[in-house]
């Protein structure tokens, strides 16, 4: 197992290094956006673009660009979008916010969306199973930003319950801020808790019908204790994964979503430095966004050998 | 006794006159109400009046809360590095200028003025009004090069405000302001407002020779030198008439290239247009500013990059690329840059061209002062470029204005609170006479300004109808609801949005010429055709097309918009002057002797005639058919060809889609029973981002719905817009420079080119005809201004490559719990800022009052 990890974790940080360069070179590539004819300015924003080192070749500054991060882990400063700013700083003032909401989110979603599952698998083809089914087609059709509108309208414009933005400050788990979070956390778990409910029940389906669970019922367990002792461990298989996939998610905020709640999240983040051209901004949310995903990938795959004993990584006959 | 008597009476007398000087009043915060001498307060209003007036305070626990709702929050309010209008955004609360407007009224009054009609331009961070000592200055400073003939507006004295201080009670003096310029300029730093303080009319002394000192700095020679025109010094390397040495510039940004690079082109497109052959050894040879000397050894190295048919150009167009090199030596900032400390509180600014008046005072209502101990610990510098991040927090952040940052939150929350150690809370000059009641108000209600983004209409609406946003701007689908409410202010803007029509044959040619486009089913050419652009013209009823495109806009008729000020000492409006109207009866054929007067005449314009368009549209058809652009095979006197017409996009939206949907639309309907009826078509094009203007001036793309924003107060600038080949969008197939225009001026019949006149209208001196003249401000009357920009208007308008559709303008609700002091637009002090808001309720009324309305407000 130690040597798959490793194995894996080299191929990993190759991946990452190709994935980089080739962001690198391409960000830069993009033409840089005209600047006015005849504005002085734009003799200063092309000494700047000059002294940054931005029509150096691209290999040269890839190079600069390595030598800051592992010589003095710098990322660089903004140059467009906060400009001036240490862009790790910025992105580790932004990245709370969305880790809290989506952790809310995935809090509420993942019991909900089993739960609803394994109702509607245990009253698979009853109104229960169909109401639940008819309702996880729904949530899952409709994009998330109109149910943050319409949750927005009723309860924070007609109901008043809530405010429509999210709190500021970064008192992140007080009463207050939890209070003023609920309806984006609300917009955000709809479809999540559709798509776990429609996962739970394809599984547990499946597995509720499988000739082991009818043995096991033969056997004179309870059809609880058959439920729970074989059919929900097998459904696990799938369902876990996808529990690790959206913990990983939370990190990547809602572009819609923070948007519409006033979330000073990272959501934005990405997009707003591409269509700036705010380089250093651009690559370090490429690098975190990548590791987390290869990470990710060998963490989900390591997961499989614990949750089903049957599946063996690396061994090879 | 007799002596003692005398004492006691002169005692009584001197103390009696100190308390006649006392002025607490004024001075006292704690006092609530009051009562003031009007001349008392006012600066150098020269009031006489003895009329005593009510002096209301505000209670001193009352919360008044502006509640403020942006799209994009502040992320660096630095004055010597921020880019945006939203970074400038905390300006008006943290900061303030030498001088400021505040409006007139009967503490500030302006002779033929009724009180709020005007403006008064007061001293802020300058104690008293600038001191004009260009003749001393020019005596004890000849490092300032005045030049020999002035002797005014090019130095002045500028005392400064005793009382101004920071947020934490640090003092303000000379010093400050010569650190903070010294700061701004410095060649290291390259900060991007250096260029305000010597690129534009306000221009100080040695400012430009200090930031680029121990540079080189390119200018774009803007094709403006053949190599005709120079000559080689003993480098081989070529000079121009002044002695600066040219050079090519690979990586400057050119005019030529629509304000590209030409390294940027062959970065992207390398051998599919150019010859690569030698552009490595060009770019080694290249400096840091991205030029290479003009020699003639460089220059047959370079033509063959851009001598080639892809890239359609020759050898002979190498003058395109050629910049002028200007050697900056290595100065210090003392004795070199015109700003320096003459006492504690005075500073002297030298200029480097004249500005006096309304123009000078207007340049110093803005500031370029940091406080120095924060700025320097914001400083720092990685591989030889400094970046600072002073004023990107609130630790670094300093106010010196009424309000100081008290909470930030990036892309979330900011919040200023009232700076107690403003001056202007206490110095009795920040007070306005209230139209309604008389009495008199300090200026700031608010005791607070909260900010949050808010990203989506649809919510900050929710937010204004629930009482929790001040203001509100009326989009599309509010205004059927919204426009006639008590609450809806309508503002305007100065500039006037045209369709812009394709005219470049070659462009429009050779897209015909490309083996996809069928010929025999669509033609471009007919765009280019005098009588169809004349019928898109008339085709458009201007009113119906504001109000179903954009309702808060209105029509527009003319090239300059109806906001531009052409008189800023008055507040006097280009469009409502006699020329103006008048240019615009002559373009769309008004007969103003079939009218009362020339108000009506140009009040009846509607630039909407569906019977001459149809009647255009006819003769278009015959133009065109014998021009080879179109056929009629078969006879019937209808187009075999759809005329197609791309509207070009820089982002794809609902609004282009109602848009382009309703140019169709109009123009389909009055081409109704002419030979083009269902034959032109306009659609939409893909999103071309930023390069949508490269599209239209290339003739790659024909009509956009475009504008240009430029000074308020310079409506004469405009026009270099329009004749100026780098900046006008239909230079590639309009030559300003061979259209003539001939004027009568003071009885002199005058002829020359639009590109003349324009120059000579902004203040060069231009040689009509072996005679020279400059029309510029201050160098002729206004009235001949007007007429020349009059005239220029009309010859922009007829060459139907702009067609004036509609003027900007905006429509917002305000809250219930505040009013404005004015209601009545200003164009210079719109409606008075936060200064002249007043609240209805505070706080906690505020919130019973919507509470009593059940949580939802009615607008």
């Amino acid at each position: 197992m130690a040597k798959y990890i490793i194995q894996r974790t080299l191929l990993m940080l190759m991946t990452l290094f190709v994935i980089v360069l080739i962001c690198f070179v391409l960000i830069r590539m993009l033409p840089p956006a005209p600047l006015p004819v005849g504005d002085p300015h734009s003799d200063i924003i092309e000494a700047r673009r000059e002294a940054m080192g931005y029509n150096k070749p691209y290999l040269v500054q890839f190079g600069i660009y390595l030598r800051d991060i592992f010589t003095k882990f710098d990322f660089g400063v903004s140059d467009k979008l906060y400009f001036g700013q240490d862009v790790a700083q910025i992105f580790m003032e932004k990245l709370p916010a969305t880790i809290v909401v989506n952790l809310y989110s995935i809090i509420l979603s993942i019991p909900i969306g089993i739960g609803f599952g394994i109702i509607a698998a245990l009253k698979k083809n009853t109104w229960i199973d169909n109401v639940i089914s008819t309702a996880t087609m729904a949530l899952i059709s409709v994009p998330s930003f109109v149910y943050a509108f319409i949750i927005q309208y009723f309860l924070s414009y007609k109901l008043g319950w809530f405010p429509f933005l999210i709190k500021d400050g970064t008192d992140w788990f007080s009463w207050p801020m939890f209070w003023s979070m609920i309806p984006c956390v609300l917009s955000l778990s709809l479809g999540v808790i559709a798509g776990f409910t429609r996962t739970t029940r394809a599984e547990l389906t499946e597995v509720l019908t499988s000739e082991f669970m009818l043995l096991a019922r033969t056997k004179g367990l309870t059809k609880l204790q058959a439920t729970v002792r074989h059919a929900l461990r097998n459904c696990m298989v799938v369902i876990v994964p996808s529990i690790f996939g959206s913990f990983i998610g939370i990190l990547s905020g809602s572009v819609i979503i923070e948007k519409i709640f006033g979330v000073p999240g990272v959501g934005q983040l990405y997009i707003n430095a591409i269509n700036g051209q705010d380089y250093p901004m651009f690559m370090l949310d490429t690098i975190f966004y990548t590791t987390i995903g290869l990470a990710a990938n060998i963490v989900v795959d390591i997961s499989y050998g614990f949750i089903d004993p049957r599946i063996r990584m690396g061994s090879k006959k | 006794m007799k002596k003692l008597l005398a004492i006691f009476l002169a005692l009584l007398m001197v103390v009696s006159v100190f308390a006649a000087c006392d002025n607490t009043a004024n001075d006292d915060p704690e006092t609530t109400q009051g009562t003031v001498d009007e001349s008392g307060n006012a600066e150098g209003d020269g009031n006489e009046e003895e009329a005593e007036r009510e002096v209301v305070e505000f209670a001193p626990d009352a919360e008044y809360v502006y509640k403020d709702a942006v799209g994009v929050m502040a992320t660096n309010w630095n004055p010597h590095t921020y880019q945006t209008q939203d970074d400038d955004y905390p300006t008006e609360f943290i900061r303030a200028g030498f001088y400021s407007f505040i409006y007139n009224d009967e503490l500030n009054p302006v002779e033929g003025k009724d009180p709020y009609t005007g403006y008064v331009i007061i001293p802020e961070m300058a104690a008293s009004m600038p001191v004009d000592v260009t003749e001393e200055v020019k005596a004890e400073h000849p490092e300032f090069n005045i030049p020999e003939s002035a002797t005014s507006g090019y130095a002045y004295t500028i005392d400064l405000n005793p009382d101004a201080v920071w947020e934490d009670g640090t003092p303000i003096n000379a010093d400050s302001y010569v650190y903070s310029m010294k700061r701004l300029l410095d060649p290291e730093l390259k900060n991007y407002r250096a260029v305000d303080y010597y690129a534009q009319n306000f221009s100080i002394a040695g400012a430009e020779a200090y930031a680029n000192s121990g540079h080189t700095s390119y200018a774009d020679a803007a094709s403006a030198y053949t190599l005709a025109d120079l000559t080689k010094n003993e480098d081989g390397q070529y000079v121009n008439a002044d002695g600066k040495k040219m050079y090519i510039g690979l990586n400057v940004i050119l005019s030529h290239l629509g304000g590209d690079t030409l390294k940027g082109y062959v970065d992207s497109f390398g051998a599919a247009y150019f010859d690569m052959t030698n552009w490595e050894t060009l770019v080694d040879m290249m400096d840091a500013n991205g030029a290479i000397p003009l020699t003639d050894e460089n220059l047959a190295l370079f033509t063959p990059v851009i001598a080639t048919e892809a890239w359609d150009e020759t050898a002979d167009f190498a003058y395109n690329y050629f910049v002028v090199g200007t050697d900056n030596p290595v100065v210090e900032y003392e004795g070199t840059v015109g700003l320096y400390k003459s006492g504690d509180y005075q500073i002297t600014m030298v200029l480097s061209k004249s500005l006096a008046g309304f123009n000078l005072l207007y340049s110093l209502s803005s500031n370029w002062l940091v406080n120095e101990d924060l700025y320097e610990s914001c400083l720092s510098e990685n591989n030889g470029v400094w970046t600072s991040t002073y004023n990107t927090s609130v630790e670094t952040t300093l106010s010196y204005g009424p309000y100081k940052l008290t909470d930030y939150q990036a892309d979330k929350h900011m919040r200023f609170e009232r700076n107690e150690n403003w001056y202007g809370y206490t110095d009795g000059k920040h007070q306005y006479v209230d139209p309604v009641d008389g009495k008199i108000y300090p200026m700031y209600m608010s005791t607070a300004i909260d900010t949050q983004v808010v990203a989506e209409a649809s919510t900050q609406k929710l937010m204004f109808l629930k009482g929790e946003l001040m203001t509100y701007g009326l989009q599309a689908e509010d205004f059927e609801t919204y426009r006639s409410s008590d609450y809806c202010y309508a503002t305007p803007a100065e500039t006037t949005f045209f369709l812009i029509l394709n005219g470049h044959r070659e462009a429009i040619a050779q897209r015909e010429s490309a083996a996809d486009f069928d010929k025999t089913q669509y033609d471009l050419e007919t765009m280019t055709n005098l009588s169809f652009r004349k019928a898109l013209a008339v085709s458009y009823d201007r009113d119906l097309f504001a109000a179903t495109i954009s309702p808060a806009r209105s029509a527009g008729y003319g090239i300059v918009g109806s906001n531009y000020i052409y008189d800023p000492e008055t507040g006097a409006q280009y469009r409502d002057t006699d020329q103006a109207k008048q240019a615009l009866c002559d373009f769309y054929s008004v007969n103003v002797d079939d009218y009362d007067s020339l108000d009506e005449a140009a009040a009846s314009i509607t630039g909407y005639d569906p019977v001459a368009a149809k009647e255009l549209f006819t003769a278009a058809f015959n133009e065109a058919l014998e021009a080879g652009y179109i056929t009629d095979s078969d006879g019937d006197g209808i187009s075999d060809q759809t005329v197609r017409i791309e509207y070009c996009l820089s982002a794809d939206d609902d609004f282009q889609t109602k848009l382009v949907n309703y140019l169709n639309e109009k123009v389909n309907e009055a081409a109704e029973g002419t030979p083009f009826e269902g034959k032109i078509e306009i659609y939409k094009s893909a999103p071309y981002g930023n390069s949508w203007s490269d599209k239209i001036k290339t003739g790659l793309s024909d009509c956009v719905l475009a504008g240009w924003s430029g000074s308020a107060l310079d409506p004469f600038g405009l026009t270099d817009q329009y004749v100026n080949p780098a900046y006008a969008y239909d230079g590639a197939w309009f030559d300003a420079n061979s259209v003539e225009m001939t004027m009568t001026i003071d009885g002199t019949e005058i002829t020359g080119t639009l590109v003349q006149w324009s120059d000579a209208l902004n203040g060069a001196t231009v040689d009509f005809g072996g005679t020279e003249y400059n029309f510029g401000d201050g160098m002729t009357d206004v009235d001949t201004r007007l007429d020349i920009l009059a005239a220029l208007e009309v010859e922009f308008l007829k060459t139907y490559d702009y067609l004036p559709l509609i003027q900007d303008g905006e429509m917002s609700l305000l809250t219930q719990q505040a009013y404005y002091v004015v209601e009545e637009y200003n164009p210079i002090m719109g409606r008075g800022g936060i200064q002249y808001l007043k609240y209805n309720y505070n706080e906690d009324e505020w919130t019973d009052y919507i509470a009593e309305q059940g949580g939802e407000l009615k607008y």
